[in-house]
């Protein structure tokens, strides 16, 4: 499969990734069971005019969306690619609510027209004006996943420039729904994640866009060689053997992988087979951890993402994330291991270029 | 009229959610639409809305909007004619 290169990103997460100086140094906490994203002041990204009808979503998604195009010099991208698993919350509460407390009645159209999942990417394109390809996966813990696979194969059909992105919000009635399911926990922050013995989740939100581009040029940091997504492996030895095979494909064994991000959530019985896969890895590349710094979402492989992408650009590996294994001399393979909820697993493969 | 006005030109900064906008700027006359407050067709399903829901006016045909939406003031008279204010 073709490869694509990343030329342009840009992310707003629970760190103040929206800084393109920011590389894991001053690390903000989670505000107990989860994790607020640091927003910019909008104002300086977008029209007055069409932030008033914009909930958190689609402000981050816009907003990282045209800092990554503006970062790679892109003129005009042939698609844009949005993932999401939840959509646009914020809005879609906003709807029922009014629709529960108005008895049904008195409806109004902004909350409705901007709580459909794909408002991001609608929204890029018509600030963009663009009028080619536009589409957004909901896959839930696949949904940026999607995306990237989606764009290496329309570069394969010929598409030159693809903005790819993932965005997930979250809101005060979504956390106390999560809080009284028990799906979230105060994780103990002096062990490090993958050590974690609690039943729950940081829960989180951000948006991580990627210009992508089918040939290498000036702009390009670091390239995607590949994507592989497992749902409900039924071993660690499983999601092992597939690993080997997708490294194979790509001509590389484990002892090539200069780092491995792995998506570690907190969550004991979630993460299970990432501390089986443990041992297998720490021999052969550094592990770093990254939901400690962005907590879990759908779209947290986005981040993870942006992440690889950095480590490749500054050839650092932060001390801020590293769990195991010794610090590389050089980093020229990154690849990210994620699973969501011990139900989607996905490995991608970051290369320098 | 005039506590009508100020009234109205609350309820639609809130409700369209201007909050760039500085009420004292917004004179009764000036249009809505367009020029003005540089409101739009989504807009004008919102101000629909606010009718029905705060004052309990119905708007029957959507071309009465055109008049009844020019303005604060054609606004604010129409919600007295139908003898709501």
């Amino acid at each position: 499969m073709t490869k694509a290169y990343i030329n342009g990103i840009s992310c707003i997460s629970a760190q103040n990734t929206i800084d393109d100086s920011w590389f894991f140094d001053s690390i903000t906490p989670a505000n107990g069971d989860y994790f607020s994203a640091i927003e910019p002041s909008y104002k300086d990204h977008i029209a007055p005019n069409l932030i008033r009808r914009m909930g958190r979503a689609i402000k981050m998604g816009v907003t990282t969306a045209n800092l990554a195009i503006i970062h790679a010099d892109a003129k005009k991208v042939d698609a844009i690619i949005t993932g999401t698993g939840l959509g646009c919350f914020e809005d879609s509460e906003r709807f029922l609510l009014a629709m529960l407390d108005n008895n049904e009645q008195f409806l109004t159209p902004t909350s409705f027209i901007q709580s459909t999942h794909n408002t991001v990417g609608s929204q890029i394109a018509l600030i963009m004006k663009c009028h080619d390809y536009n589409f957004t996966y909901v896959h839930r813990g696949f949904s940026f996943e999607s995306c990237v696979l989606d764009a290496l194969m329309l570069f394969e059909e010929g598409k030159e420039t693809i903005l790819v992105g993932g965005i997930d919000e979250h809101t005060p009635n979504f956390v106390t729904l999560n809080r009284r399911a028990h799906k979230l926990e105060l994780q103990d922050t002096t062990k490090p994640i993958h050590q974690s013995t609690s039943n729950g989740v940081q829960l989180s939100e951000g948006s991580a866009f990627f210009l992508l581009s089918k040939y290498k040029s000036d702009k390009s940091i670091a390239a995607i060689e590949g994507i592989k997504t497992l749902y409900k492996p039924k071993t660690s030895e499983d999601i092992f053997e597939k690993l080997t095979a997708f490294l194979k494909l790509h001509n590389l064994t484990l002892s090539d992988i200069d780092v491995t991000l792995m998506g570690f959530c907190g969550n004991q019985h979630f993460d299970k087979y990432l501390n089986d896969l443990l041992p297998k890895l720490t021999t052969d590349t550094a592990i770093a951890s990254f939901k400690n710094l962005c907590g879990e979402f759908y779209t947290a492989s986005a981040f993870a993402m942006w992440v690889a992408t950095k480590l490749i650009q500054k050839q650092q590996l932060p001390q801020s994330i590293v769990i195991a294994g010794s610090e590389p001399k050089h980093i020229k393979y990154v690849l990210v291991i994620n699973q969501y909820g011990g139900v989607n697993y996905s490995f991608m493969l970051v290369s320098q270029c | 009229m005039d506590a009508l006005i100020e009234k109205l030109k609350k309820q639609i900064i809130e409700q369209l959610n201007l909050a760039e906008v500085n009420p004292d700027e917004v004179s009764a006359d000036s249009p809505l639409f367009g020029e003005g407050l540089g409101l739009d067709s989504i807009d004008a399903l919102e101000l629909i809305v606010l009718l029905e829901k705060h004052y309990g006016i119905k708007i029957e045909d959507p071309k009465d909007g055109k008049v009844i939406f020019q303005s604060l003031r054609t606004m604010a008279e129409y919600i007295k004619a139908q003898g709501k204010g």
